[in-house]
């Protein structure tokens, strides 16, 4: 049976529908990611063919056999009772943001928001994804609804392509230094 | 008693460029036409040659230096961004490593000529903090991080620093970029940094972005290089007409801290205080930036409070080279937070009394993450 501690090694990746939480997991994952993706049958069906109506589960193994868990919450909010649920006990989160959505700085409102009491206690980073179709709002418009919304000092903001790996490790290398910037990169 | 005999200048070497890409032989030329053409001279062809410059990274280049066969007495200068790999193709041959320092290339190229015979290799690259024009031995372990060798400053104020901390950015490329986004910004119109092989535009709106053709593998070595003087011009841009279809487009934040990490190498701008506290005021997109060593740390922790470079480096106890090269392309690409209404005095000391931050001595889970990304990545 695992031990308490390493159950509670995990990663919650959460966001907007169609920003790319499960493609991000499966750029990252040593496995090949769990995923509940169903086809999709309201609002979301006009975005994508599926999408995730539990959890994308994903996993980083290291050295010693010891694993760290990759979750997806699903994006509907309908399934926001999940979100809690799934982050509880996580090390941090990363947060994707779909920037062609209609009103993306209010979904960014919206997640900090439903999560804000697992970020009061890690930590948070943010990519923003779809910034090729979509380049407004820029980055640092993210960062200003961040000031306004009080997440001082301002939590990393990335513009990610979610396929990429060097992408996603970057969005979870920035996190663990938010989280400790004494760590050594060494 | 007998009048001096006048002192006859030596002729200038003559240089043949041979197979050279043409951004390459406009700033060579340029550089002759300018500033070295006491002591070379660009040869028409390899009859007239003392020494050929070639460009070893270009395709055909064996095909190229078969026209030498016919010419054995002519030196020849090659250069590569694997240098180390060619000495066995081309033992003959003095390869240098890209980008070509343009203050050191005569001497080089002289040196060529007038031994015709092997040199041992020379490295061309962190040159400006080396300024001297001799060159100096190839490194086999080249420092990848582009961050150069400047020992630490003392942690407290008041020696003298020294002259190679810091670098005039109106020398370089970094120089004219952020005149370019000034005036945009301040005139409401495109402006372009023209000069160059390639230009780059800077339109201000609605987001400042720089739009050029230049490849990242090609403003490199032209960020790292001391321009030539007027070689670079700010021209307001009437008739800019947006991006090509060669051209790609950057945000000016990271456009500009890449050009200013690649001129900086671990130096600062000339007339900053190393020891006076700043704060970032936010994350670069380092998804789209360069990251020298210990980027992202030094970013986690200068986004959290206000402290000197020195401070920084002290805190994650690493060189301070690394803090000033993030320090100068945060101060380009404008990632420091204004200054409080209450002006914040610089310690006299370093706070001594804020730890440093040392890893745990057994990993954390943090860690062990990390690692995993690092050499997996």
């Amino acid at each position: 049976m695992l031990s308490e501690r390493v159950r509670h090694n995990k990663i919650i990746f959460s966001g907007t529908v169609g920003a790319g939480k499960s493609t991000a997991i499966n750029a990252l994952s040593d496995i090949l990611p769990v995923s509940t993706e169903a086809l999709a049958t309201d609002e979301i069906a006009g975005m994508k063919k599926t999408t995730t109506v539990a959890m994308d589960y994903g996993v980083l193994n290291l050295p010693g056999g010891e694993k760290v868990m990759l979750y997806g919450t699903p994006g509907q909010e309908r399934f926001s009772f999940m979100w809690e649920i799934l982050s509880n006990g996580g090390i941090g989160l990363i947060l994707l943001i779909n920037n062609a959505q209609p009103e993306p700085l209010t979904d960014l409102e919206n997640y900090l928001g439903a999560f804000s009491n697992f970020i009061a206690g890690t930590a948070v980073t943010i990519g923003v994804t779809h910034m090729d179709r979509a380049p407004a709002p820029g980055l640092d418009a993210y960062r200003a609804r961040l000031a306004e919304l009080g997440h001082t000092p301002t939590p990393a903001v990335f513009r990610v392509d979610a396929r990429s790996r060097d992408d996603v490790a970057m969005l979870v290398k920035a996190l663990l230094f938010t989280l400790n910037p004494g760590l050594s990169d060494a | 008693m007998s009048r001096p005999s006048p002192v006859l200048a030596p002729a200038p070497t003559a240089v043949f460029l041979l197979h050279i890409g043409s951004m390459d032989n406009r700033l060579i030329g340029l550089s002759i036409e300018r500033h070295w053409k006491q002591s070379i001279r660009l040869a028409q062809s390899l009859d007239e040659a003392d020494v050929v410059l070639v460009d070893h990274d270009r395709p055909g280049v064996d095909e190229a230096l078969n026209q030498l066969a016919r010419h054995p007495g002519i030196g020849v200068v090659g250069y590569a961004f694997r240098p180390e790999s060619l000495q066995t193709r081309f033992p003959h041959h003095l390869t240098v490593s890209k980008p070509l320092n343009l203050d050191a290339l005569p001497g080089v190229l002289n040196r060529a000529a007038l031994l015709g015979r092997p040199l041992q290799p020379v490295a061309l690259t962190n040159m400006a903090i080396q300024e001297s024009s001799e060159p100096r031995p190839w490194v086999s372990d080249e420092e990848p991080d582009l961050c150069g060798s400047l020992d630490d400053i003392p942690p407290s104020p008041g020696a003298p620093l020294p002259a190679k901390l810091f670098f005039e950015p109106t020398q370089y490329l970094i120089g004219h970029l952020a005149q370019a986004l000034d005036e945009a910004i301040k005139t409401g119109r495109p402006h372009v940094v023209s000069g160059l092989p390639r230009l780059i535009g800077v339109p201000p709106l609605p987001q400042p972005v720089c739009v050029t053709s230049f490849r990242d593998t090609q403003l490199r070595p032209f960020s790292m290089a001391q321009l030539p003087d007027a070689t670079a011009r700010v021209v307001n841009a009437l008739t800019f007409s947006g991006p090509g279809s060669t051209d790609t487009l950057h945000t000016a934040e990271d456009f500009l801290w890449n050009i200013a990490a690649w001129a900086a190498r671990g130096r600062l701008p000339a007339g900053v205080d190393p020891y006076r506290p700043v704060r970032l005021r936010a994350w670069p997109n380092f998804t789209r930036t360069w990251a020298a060593p210990h980027a992202l740390r030094i970013v986690a922790l200068w986004t959290r409070e206000w402290a000197s470079p020195v401070e920084i480096a002290r805190r994650l106890e690493i060189p301070q080279r690394y803090v000033f090269s993030a320090y100068t392309s945060a101060h380009f690409a404008g990632l420091f937070q204004p200054e409080p209404l209450a002006a914040i005095s610089p310690p006299a000391q370093p706070a001594n009394d804020v730890a440093p931050l040392i890893p745990p001595q057994r990993p954390s889970i943090l860690s062990r993450i990390l690692r995993k990304l690092l050499n997996a990545v």
